[in-house]
């Protein structure tokens, strides 16, 4: 059977890092915009009723804050939403606050951080805040785990028929774990995609499969230490690239997927 | 679209390999023993797969939940059907998916037992590719030499059936030609004390369903099956992966739906992609844990779901519940009731919960069978549902 190209529609998007709280202040960083001088150490979402948000850990406040956004930007109700979850590097946080524990003498652990401490704890917590009953899926893929959640959401949305929420989120490091994973950024982004006919307003992202072996990513346009940086450490924030993509059509990008294959990203529109 | 299961095989407490679990089901062996995990003095029960200390020789892949899939990648003819099919179609058109909830975090609590004296990682815990959650397909397809699509499911205890379901999407779209999915968990302290944190541990063997049950027993597996689309292949089980289902409860992180409207979702869902109805199912492999509250809503569903007819069955208490190996694990006994024609019975079952009637029993039931189910739910309100047929 051949590879046939993958199509979708994109109706929102949402974003959420340290320097912009939304996808215009991204894209205006993307364009060149100075970095504000107030760094954000974390989003409010709104969503998630007070006393749960103030027990909520970081990459579940990032994931939820960003999915929202880009249902609000597709002017979707959420809970229709069939969702793809994913970071590269899960919440170390809590990670590091299990393994001290269980290194100690004293191993009782705090069944709210258990309970948190799943990979799929920010699809739990979008699902619960928004009443979304359809599949949540919750996915890693280490360095190429924005190129295998965008093929993953389009085969969903396009076998299924189905609309889509793909959100990418990625949180800095806790020290210990810092020597083998390096990032120290936090980062959110989230894409709300249609099968390709749908009769709605978006540029239509094509997507194909390619044998390839030596794949790299793609510079980014973008003249900022502060992106390019981040961009080579979160792998959520691999995302990058597709925003450019996004935000000057037209254009296409290939992007690695496995070690003998890539991805290769059109945008129209 | 109709999937094939060109082979498959499993690994637990319950048997190193497919032969010994059917084995242990025929004889209702337990592969359960009293917790002795280094470092645990939990009172309760564990399924441990002894065979997994050998397997010491990985270096920078190092960790027990890797040296698991490695154990059960060695059993049947698992390696030799990918190395087939590899040959066949070329490493970059065979696709991976693998589900774990643990990836490899024993690893990492080994690590932090073993800090230098600046706090740091010593050199031969420094893996990245060990610790982070990809770390089960990422060492798959350095174990098989697979080079298409890579990808991770981390749904907690739903994680190794929804890697059927998306395998079965990539066939679908033709972007491989055949699909390796696969799930690993391992016993670790992160899991006992954290299910400990939650009063879910039973200091009992496991009695799913039972009016006397007081609790989970944890264990680790690997398992592992190939998927190809219907007709490509001529060496097939005999088996079809008929429909799936996900859904979420959108209720609670740790609790089920009290009336278990996601698990419904996930069940009915499954029925409508295999156009089937639910009287023509013959067995279902419950998601069974053996705690009171999945038990309770799960047998009050099937009872609301299904006919009598339809006999159901935990298998839990021959391995215990093996998280996010437990999808594939039980995906593979519930589907190889279609080869052996024996519906295992509900292990460790003496009374009924007083609340429940459906078609559960203790015995075993020969039975060529067509059509027969499996559950998986996990935290977040997580569910899967597989149904697999006998092939046409």
């Amino acid at each position: 059977m051949q590879t046939k190209a993958l199509k979708c529609k994109i109706a929102g998007t949402g974003a959420w890092g340290s320097y912009f709280e939304n996808w215009s202040a991204l894209q205006a960083l993307l364009g060149g915009a100075d970095l504000p001088e107030a760094k954000l150490k974390s989003p409010k979402p709104g969503i998630i009723p007070a006393n749960e948000r103030r027990r909520a850990p970081l990459p579940v406040k990032l994931a939820v804050e960003s999915s929202w956004q880009a249902t609000q930007d597709a002017g979707v109700e959420p809970n229709t939403l069939t969702c793809v979850f994913v970071s590269g590097l899960g919440d170390t946080d809590l990670t590091d606050y299990m393994c001290k524990t269980l290194a100690s003498e004293h191993k009782e652990l705090s069944p709210t951080k258990f309970h948190n401490s799943v990979h799929n704890a920010p699809a739990g917590y979008w699902t619960i805040s928004t009443g979304t009953m359809s599949a949540a899926n919750s996915v890693a893929g280490y360095e190429e785990s924005v190129s295998l959640t965008i093929l993953e959401a389009m085969i969903q949305c396009e076998t299924e028929n189905v609309p889509m929420l793909l959100t990418f989120y990625d949180a800095p490091v806790a020290d210990i774990l810092t020597p083998v994973l390096p990032n120290q950024e936090t980062f959110a982004f989230s894409l709300v995609i249609y099968p390709h006919d749908a009769d709605v307003e978006g540029q239509v992202l094509t997507a194909m499969v390619n044998q390839q072996e030596d794949a790299s990513w793609p510079a980014l346009n973008a003249d900022s230490t502060y992106l390019t940086e981040m961009y080579a450490q979160n792998p959520a924030a691999k995302i990058l690239c597709v925003a450019e993509l996004l935000n000057q059509p037209d254009g296409q990008i290939t992007i690695p997927l496995s070690s003998g294959t890539s991805l290769t990203l059109a945008c129209e529109g | 679209m109709k999937i094939d299961i060109i082979d498959y095989e499993s690994c637990s407490a319950a048997g190193v390999n497919l032969s010994a679990l059917r084995t242990s089901l025929k004889q209702h062996k337990s592969g359960l023993i009293k917790n002795n995990l280094p470092g645990s003095d939990l009172d309760t029960w564990i399924g441990l797969v002894e065979q997994i200390n050998g397997v010491d020789d990985l270096g920078q892949w190092q960790s027990r939940n890797n040296a698991l899939a490695a154990l059960g990648y060695e059993q049947g003819t698992i390696r030799h059907t990918v190395s087939a099919l590899i040959s066949k179609y070329g490493a970059a058109r065979i696709g991976l998916v693998m589900g774990s909830s643990t990836s490899s975090i024993d690893r990492t609590e080994e690590a932090y037992t073993k800090l230098n004296s600046e706090n740091g990682l010593t050199e031969a815990f420094k893996q990245p590719f060990v610790h982070n959650p990809h770390a089960p397909a990422l060492f798959a397809a350095h174990l098989s030499g697979i080079k298409g699509p890579s990808l991770t499911i981390n749904t907690a205890c739903s994680s190794s059936a929804k890697v059927f379901a998306t395998g079965a999407r990539w066939l679908e779209t033709g972007i491989v030609d055949a699909v390796l999915v696969g799930g690993v968990d391992t016993l670790c302290l992160s899991v006992l004390h954290g299910f400990n944190s939650l009063q879910l541990l039973s200091p009992n063997p496991c009695k799913p369903f039972d009016q006397h049950r007081d609790g989970i027993n944890l264990g680790e597996a690997s398992g592992f099956a190939v998927l190809q689309r219907a007709g490509e292949n001529d060496n097939g089980r005999g088996i079809t992966l008929a429909g799936y289902g996900e859904s979420s409860d959108a209720h609670h992180m740790s609790h089920p739906h009290p009336d278990g409207l996601g698990a419904r979702l996930s069940m009915t869902q499954a029925l409508k992609r295999a156009a089937l109805s639910p009287e023509s199912v013959d067995y279902i492999n419950l998601h069974g844990t053996s705690s009171r509250a999945n038990d309770l809503i799960e047998g009050k569903l099937i009872s609301e779901l299904f006919p009598a007819s339809v006999r159901c069955s935990s298998t839990k208490a021959w391995m215990g519940h093996t998280l996010g190996a437990a999808g594939i694990t039980e995906a593979i006994i519930a589907m190889d009731t279609l080869h052996t024609n024996v519906i295992p019975g509900s292990k460790n079952l003496e009374t009924l919960d007083e609340a429940l009637d459906f078609s559960i029993k203790a015995t075993d039931e020969e039975k060529v069978c067509q059509h027969v189910m499996t559950n998986s739910f996990g935290f977040g309100g997580n569910n899967c549902t597989l149904l697999f047929s006998r092939a046409e």
